[in-house]
């Protein structure tokens, strides 16, 4: 795994997080803004599965690699869900739900560091 | 986008208007047959945000129950069948919350409290007596692998499930 693209993800995300926070808290909805932080983590996140799978295929990564692969693969579907929840609730709690996924996003990149390096089971 | 602000002025400020008896609800709403209005109190405002952290943990438990399941049941049983059992509810919990429905309600509040006392059982238990919970399960020790969330959700859970029950009257 690239440190530097989970580091990337991670700061990104904490962004989109905050960027969410500010219109959730100004009690406004999703504008496209929003809609653009979470594609750019969504790029972001396929490059990670891309880097992931290449890696993997190349006979790196954690002895275990279902729960990894799952992790990959799992955290592209939080961007596209919290997209069209943010389209669909014209209200604060579309932020609001942008905020929660984009918290997510960074903790679930977090635990695929984690399983790559193999400090947790 | 009137009904919106109707529902998420409790919520938002509570300095405006502070009515003793909730609004009646609006007539077209009134008039659906099948829980809609019900369905859209547990769903809309800030139950989306309930509905989304839930749907995290449904597949975060559910992924990694799958995984132990599959890979190394025999390790830990207990643990694993725990976790997988965790799993189902929190599924359950997501799904019946987002279609908020009137026996949805039910299923959500049993699922909630199902939740509530698995991990304050599992909880102490994993602390008594650590040797019979080798591997975690999502409550082990309150929930504290998951910042202690499984611990906190059930209750902002049955307070939700409890306020929009009082912002959209059922009628029963």
């Amino acid at each position: 795994m690239s440190s530097v693209l989970s580091t990337v993800i991670i700061a990104v995300s904490l962004l989109a997080a905050v960027y969410a926070l500010v219109g959730s808290l100004r009690d406004r909805p999703m504008d496209l803004w929003h809609l653009g932080s979470l594609a750019v983590l969504e790029v972001l996140l396929i490059a990670q599965a891309v880097v992931g799978f290449v890696k993997l295929g190349g006979d790196e990564g954690p002895a275990e690699p279902a729960t990894f692969i799952g992790y990959l693969i799992g955290i592209l579907l939080i961007p596209l869900a919290a997209a069209g929840w943010g389209m669909l609730e014209r209200s604060r709690w579309g932020p609001g739900v942008i905020v929660v996924a984009c918290l997510s996003v960074a903790v679930m990149v977090v635990r695929t560091r984690q399983l790559w390096e193999g400090t947790v089971g | 986008m009137a009904e919106r602000e109707r529902n998420d002025a409790p919520a938002v400020a509570p300095d405006t208007a502070p009515s003793p008896s909730p609004s009646p609800p609006p007539p077209s709403v009134n008039g659906s047959v099948n829980g809609e209005d019900q369905g859209e109190a547990t769903r809309s405002g800030p139950g989306r945000l309930l509905v989304a952290v839930y749907a995290v943990f449904a597949l975060a438990a559910g992924a990694r129950a799958g995984v132990q399941i599959a890979t190394r049941f025999s390790e830990a049983p207990v643990a694993y069948a725990l976790s997988a059992f965790a799993a189902v509810v929190y599924i359950l919990a997501t799904v019946a919350l987002a279609m908020g429905g009137r026996t949805s309600r039910r299923v959500a509040l049993i699922s909630l409290s199902i939740e509530l006392a698995g991990v304050l059982i599992v909880g102490t238990l994993s602390i008594a007596d650590p040797a019979a919970f080798p591997d975690a399960t999502v409550w082990s020790v309150y929930g504290r692998g998951y910042g202690f969330i499984p611990l906190v959700l059930p209750v902002v859970g049955l307070y939700w499930l409890r306020r929009s029950a009082v912002s959209a009257p059922s009628r029963t």
